[in-house]
């Protein structure tokens, strides 16, 4: 067996040794375009065998069940398209193993910090030792040299450090985060990115890569605008929910509880329409709009209030004006346009639907889509498959405790 | 090396950026664009550094730029609008087709801009202060990873060797990056909403006012001890208030306290400096001079030289580096009439 997910990546492997969130979620991406993703977990990389702690997403099912650490949540939504191999990498014979693997594959992926690989004897030397063709991909926090190499980082401390919160926020005394770890999924999406270039890369070059990422520059390399605007000597504020160059634009209360809608006014046929529908001159163009915006800001917030959010961005997006209710994710799910283009997907335990993947396309589908495997559940398989290990050879690592299907006791 | 025609505003922009600091040939056809965060001038710095640029550009001629090319990437601002190009009668062999909320289902034709998809697409309701109206994030954050989206799977085809046509939309973008937000709801029964800047479900988590600015801490259970050495408050470790995460959680306001007495005096260097002996995850807000002046990304050498009309200015460069390999330096080409590939 090989692929069991298709799509154009068949016949790409991938070992993935990464962790938290934007590792994994990157190499989702590339999982569900068909990639051949083994996940090479410690056995502790879930948790403990007892329920230790609350979970920040909940358990699969509501439940923590017989396995908790198989249930937790969080690590199942990323984890899907791939098969599980739990090695223990500390021990020279898990990493000889390791380094059979690292021979018959395309790509390895990690996001630890910068001395664990090295630490480990995983360098990259030690990679193409094993395979000299190996497209490696290091994503620590700020990468494996320079001044903060050894900084610790997760998404929420790096976020600030690219500039991001000086821009975000009500008021230039008011910064706020994001608090939700946006780099993250930025250096994800950067990872998957780096992969394919470096698989075509190699095609064309015949040689593989050392390839070298961070959450840090993963963040400032989508602030390009802002950094050269800086240079230029462009104002840069924070503008609150406003846009330097539309207005309106904002988030404005609705009827209900806690209910908002988000508008924008991109242009002057849009502020016309929008003038139209509520009443406002519809010949002021963008700067006379400027100086009036907070009567503008009124008058709308004025019309939302008596209206429920769906209702009013419906009415708005009828005369074309840029609309939308503010979601939660039960509103996300039951949205018709999620539904009809079945986003969300119920493959994994308990019918738990999952957001699918953003590409469409032929050949690619959720119906053969794969859940989270359990903590080492195909260990003999991939071994058997990749390196023609016997049952005897495998069950000789299970016995010496370098292959795992559960937490240490 | 590909040939790839790029059409559209931020994503199909971003998405160009990506082949053309990868060493393909990228075509711009410049279209009317939606108003970006900074001047139009910086924004095609960034975005279009390295391509050629044409404008005034034909249906007709449109179509037979689309036949020499490898890759197609197309943004328009609704379904119908990728029809009104003849996207589905081009035969380029890779066709990528960015819309807000793709090409089908009941809202593939409603507008948005990006401050719309972060509110559909859940982020909207997780930014800001409870009780206040939610924040939206600024900048090109929807469009870029629509466009880094629409790079993965241009690549992915020609991986595959197969021709194939994508449909991305944005709203779907979003929703598939989103963090444990749709699991905490069908797992936990819970909805996740906005509470400042503090990640909530880890104490302490939360922008701090020191000195000359703000920091951020991001405390995750097995860094509490650290944290305490980091504070020069090493009995807290002891402290049944905030012996674990939960307890912290009970007990964020007091916690909270406790670490602003104590960073309200320090500068945010000297913040950096204890952060890094004690080991623990924290970061200072920068303003953009100084994420410019940074000393690990100036030794990492990130910057890349762009050149326009005026001075050069620095740019960054992708987010991922091969083999150490050198920056390069690129200039932006004035859009020219009707230019096509020699």
């Amino acid at each position: 067996m090989t692929n069991r997910i298709s799509g154009p990546l068949n016949g790409i492997r991938v070992l993935d040794l990464t962790h938290v969130w934007a590792g994994p979620l990157g190499v989702r991406i590339l999982a569900d375009l068909g990639a051949e993703v083994v996940k090479v977990e410690r056995a502790i990389g879930r948790g403990p065998r007892a329920v230790a702690a609350q979970q920040i997403g909940g358990w699969i099912g509501g439940e923590p069940g017989d396995e908790p650490w198989n249930a937790h949540a969080v690590f199942v939504k990323l984890a899907r398209n791939r098969r599980s191999v739990c090695l223990d990498l500390k021990s020279a014979e898990g990493r000889n193993v390791f380094l059979q693997l690292v021979g018959v594959t395309d790509v390895v992926i990690e996001n630890f910090s910068a001395r664990a690989m090295p630490a480990m004897g995983l360098d990259y030397v030690a990679l193409k030792t094993a395979n000299p063709n190996i497209i490696y991909v290091t994503a620590p926090g700020y990468g494996t040299y320079g001044p903060y190499c050894d900084w610790v980082a997760f998404g929420p401390s790096v976020e600030p450090m690219t500039g991001l919160t000086t821009v975000m926020g009500y008021s230039e005394d008011e910064p706020r985060s994001t608090a939700m770890a946006l780099i993250d999924p930025i250096a994800a999406t950067s990872a998957a990115a780096a992969v394919v270039t470096a698989v075509r890369r190699r095609r064309e070059e015949g040689r593989g890569a050392y390839v070298e990422m961070s959450l840090h520059e993963s963040g400032v390399s989508f602030h390009g605008p802002w950094l050269i605007e800086q240079q230029r000597g462009g104002p840069i504020k924070t503008l609150g929910n406003r846009h330097p160059q539309m207005a309106p634009h904002g988030i404005y209360r609705c009827a209900g509880d806690d209910d908002w809608i988000a508008i924008g006014c991109p242009d002057d046929a849009t502020w016309q329409s929008l003038g139209d529908l509520i009443g406002f001159d519809p010949s002021l163009d963008l700067a006379a709009r400027r100086l009036v915006e907070d009567d503008i800001d009124a008058g709308i917030e004025n019309w939302t209030r008596s209206r429920e959010k769906y209702a009013a961005a419906g009415e708005l997006q009828d005369h074309n004006v840029p609309a939308g209710p503010v979601n939660t994710t039960p509103d996300m799910t039951d949205d018709p346009q999620t539904i009809e283009r079945e986003f969300f997907v119920p493959y994994e335990r308990f019918e738990t639907p999952m957001p699918g993947n953003p590409i469409k396309m032929e050949g690619l589908s959720a119906s053969d889509w794969t859940p989270c495997p359990s903590l080492g559940e195909h260990n003999r398989e991939v071994l058997q498959e990749w390196l023609d290990y016997s049952d005897a050879e495998v069950d000789e690592l299970v016995a010496a405790g370098l292959l795992a299907d559960e937490p240490p006791a | 090396m590909d040939r790839i025609l790029e059409i559209g505003g931020f994503a199909a922009g971003f998405c160009g950026r990506l082949f053309a600091q990868n060493g393909h040939e990228v075509l711009r056809v410049e279209t009317a664009s939606r108003p970006a965060w900074v001047s139009q001038e910086s924004t095609d710095l960034f975005l279009h550094a390295g391509k050629q640029r044409i404008t005034g550009v034909s249906t007709k001629l449109l179509s037979e730029l689309a036949a020499q090319a490898d890759i197609v990437v197309l943004e328009a601002e609704c379904a119908d609008e990728i029809d009104t190009y003849g996207f589905d009668s081009w035969d380029t062999p890779v066709k990528i087709a960015i819309t807000p909320f793709g090409r089908t289902g009941p809202k593939k034709n409603w507008r948005a801009t990006s401050n719309v998809l972060l509110a559909m697409g859940g982020y909207t309701n997780l930014m800001g202060d409870p009780g206040r109206a939610p924040l939206t994030l600024p900048g090109h954050y929807v469009e870029f990873q629509a466009g880094q989206f629409g790079y993965v799977a241009a690549n992915a085809c020609r991986i595959g060797g197969e021709p194939n046509v994508a449909d991305i939309g944005m709203f779907e973008c979003l929703m598939a990056l989103s963090q444990f937000t749709t699991v905490q709801w069908h797992c936990s029964n819970r909805i996740r909403s906005r509470h400042g800047s503090d990640f909530w479900w880890v104490v302490p988590t939360n922008l701090f006012r020191c000195k000359d600015g703000w920091c951020y801490l991001n405390i995750v259970p097995t860094f509490w001890d650290a944290m305490t050495t980091f504070l020069d408050r090493p009995e807290l470790v002891i402290d049944p208030r905030f012996e674990s995460n939960d307890t912290r959680m009970d007990h964020r306001d007091e916690l909270h306290a406790i670490i602003e007495a104590v960073l309200s005096d320090l500068s945010k260097e000297r913040i950096r400096q204890r952060a890094t002996e004690s080991r623990i995850p924290l970061g200072v807000v920068q303003t953009f001079d100084e994420v410019l002046s940074d000393e690990h990304l100036a030794a990492r050498a990130f910057w890349q030289t762009v050149q326009g009309e005026g001075d050069p200015v620095l740019s960054p460069s992708l987010a991922f580096r091969f083999d150490e390999e050198p920056r390069v330096s690129l200039a932006l080409e004035e859009p020219q009439a009707g230019r096509v590939h020699d």
